[in-house]
């Protein structure tokens, strides 16, 4: 579902993904894994077609994002950067978004019940919290009822309440195919939910780990600080 | 193409950024024409080469809002972001632009249309208030209409490249306020010959007059739409290959 290649970004002097190979199976939940400033962003935004490679490729059902046919019917992605308009209402940037993709604007008001902001969808999405901001942000990713969900930092903002929810919602979507990369730099949130890990470190792989040869959960956390060192900056 | 139109044309109608230009376009127009109506001489008012210093000005106010609309239709997406969730659902970036384009410049065309009747309206009451004979005929207040329509609409895609091109909401904003307010005047006050070929003389010339030019100074009005055409292509082409070569951060 999704297949990194060599991928290659550079910013100016600075390499922010360095020869970056993975991929995805269908039906899995894939964390990745990194401290701040890792290129987890970077990767998922060239991934999307936002951004361009320097070298190698990214991939997703075997093309580049930019040349899916209705890329929201396969592809769901929730950045991190929280991107509404403060003036528009939390169900007009879903409508807009779903009149663009010719998607029924009665799935608008499905996916409101379902993240919880049906009550709140008429304010400015400019008046929510964190919280609800994530909340609409993954409402838009589900909007096409896509096979491959990415989502960036998904967890940040949401109360302890909206991150079980969220660890539930994603187990489901892949036991009924989906495939999930979720970036988090918070290891705790992530260790419960994935079937695999990603360690990058300085837009490096150094690290796949498959959760169940792990002896518990818990040893990800001392694995992934004698991988990523204490010697950031 | 149809389904992004459609997404752009509904964007506009859901924040009140919309309401507030139309608003402020009302707002500047009804004070710049009674500013000039109520407080040149009767003598130079009465003259038909200085009337243009009242109605003139539909041109320009329908112009600045027009581009305005354009510019800040691309600019809000890259200020708030909102340009990731606009191109993750439809990542043909040139389809997108050239859809907020075309929203733009329908939106532009009743900005256009209620900047000139505004400024023909007010422009005339002020003038027989003050007993003053106006010297426009009835073609000519049609062309400052039509032509001030047809201009906000070519102003609206020349802002929607721009913005493409800059990204930077504040420097669009102002960049098209310094261009259109004083720099064209500047152009068409002290060098009429070249100043004439400038993009707003040119929307002066397709709707027949602008503020510190009468039709005797400016192209012919044609000529005007063409070079003002022109002017909105080679912007809007710029703000596409911008768009589509950029990394969107």
């Amino acid at each position: 579902m999704v297949a990194v290649r060599d991928l290659t970004k550079r910013f100016g002097p600075v390499l922010a993904v360095d020869a970056l190979s993975f991929t995805l199976d269908a039906g899995s939940i894939a964390g990745f894994l990194g401290p701040n400033g890792a290129g987890k962003t970077t990767t998922l935004r060239l991934l999307l077609g936002l951004a361009r490679p320097t070298s190698g490729e990214a991939l997703v059902f075997g093309r580049r994002y930019r040349e899916l046919p209705n890329p929201t019917r396969r592809v769901g992605a929730l950045l991190e950067s929280g991107d509404f308009d403060p003036g528009r209402s939390g169900r007009n940037h879903l409508r807009a978004l779903a009149i663009a993709s010719g998607i029924d604007t009665q799935r608008v008001d499905e996916l409101l019940d379902l993240v919880e902001l049906d009550r709140a969808a008429h304010r400015p999405a400019g008046d929510y919290s964190l919280g609800m901001r994530q909340r609409l942000g993954l409402a838009a990713a589900l909007l096409g009822e896509p096979e491959l969900l990415i989502l960036d930092e998904p967890a940040n903002g949401l109360d302890a309440a909206g991150v079980h929810w969220l660890r539930g919602f994603l187990r489901q979507f892949a036991a009924t195919g989906g495939s999930v990369l979720v970036s988090s730099h918070l290891l705790a949130e992530v260790a419960q939910s994935v079937d695999r890990a990603l360690i990058i470190k300085r837009g490096r792989l150094v690290a796949t780990v498959a959760m169940d040869q792990l002896p518990d959960r818990g040893s990800l956390e001392q694995l992934y600080l004698e991988l990523t060192g204490m010697d950031e900056s | 193409m149809i389904a992004q139109l459609r997404s752009e044309l509904f964007k506009q109608r859901t924040t009140r950024a919309a309401g507030v230009l139309l608003a402020s376009m009302a707002g500047v127009t009804v004070l710049v024409v009674c500013l000039h109506v109520f407080t040149l001489k009767t003598a130079d008012l009465s003259q038909a080469a200085n009337q243009p210093k009242v109605f003139g000005w539909g041109t320009t106010i329908g112009a600045l809002f027009a581009a305005l609309t354009g510019a800040i239709g691309i600019t809000a997406e890259f200020r708030h972001g909102t340009i990731r969730p606009t191109l993750l659902t439809n990542p043909d970036r040139t389809r997108v632009l050239i859809a907020k384009a075309a929203a733009a410049a329908t939106a532009a065309i009743v900005i256009g249309l209620l900047a000139a009747a505004l400024v023909a309206a007010i422009g005339s009451i002020g003038l027989a208030l003050r007993g003053i004979p106006i010297t426009l005929k009835a073609g000519d207040f049609t062309q400052m209409i039509a032509g001030g329509a047809a201009g906000a609409a070519l102003w609206a895609i020349l802002g929607t490249g721009l913005g493409a091109i800059l990204r930077g909401q504040v420097g669009a904003v102002i960049g098209l306020c310094v261009w259109l307010l004083l720099i064209e005047n500047i152009l068409i006050g002290n060098v009429p010959s070249a100043g004439k070929y400038a993009p707003g003389a040119s929307d002066g010339a397709l709707a027949g007059l602008m503020p510190n030019a009468g039709i005797a100074s400016l192209l012919a009005p044609a000529a005007g739409a063409l070079l003002l055409a022109g002017y909105a292509a080679v912007t809007a082409g710029l703000g596409l290959v911008a768009i589509e070569r950029r990394d969107i951060d």
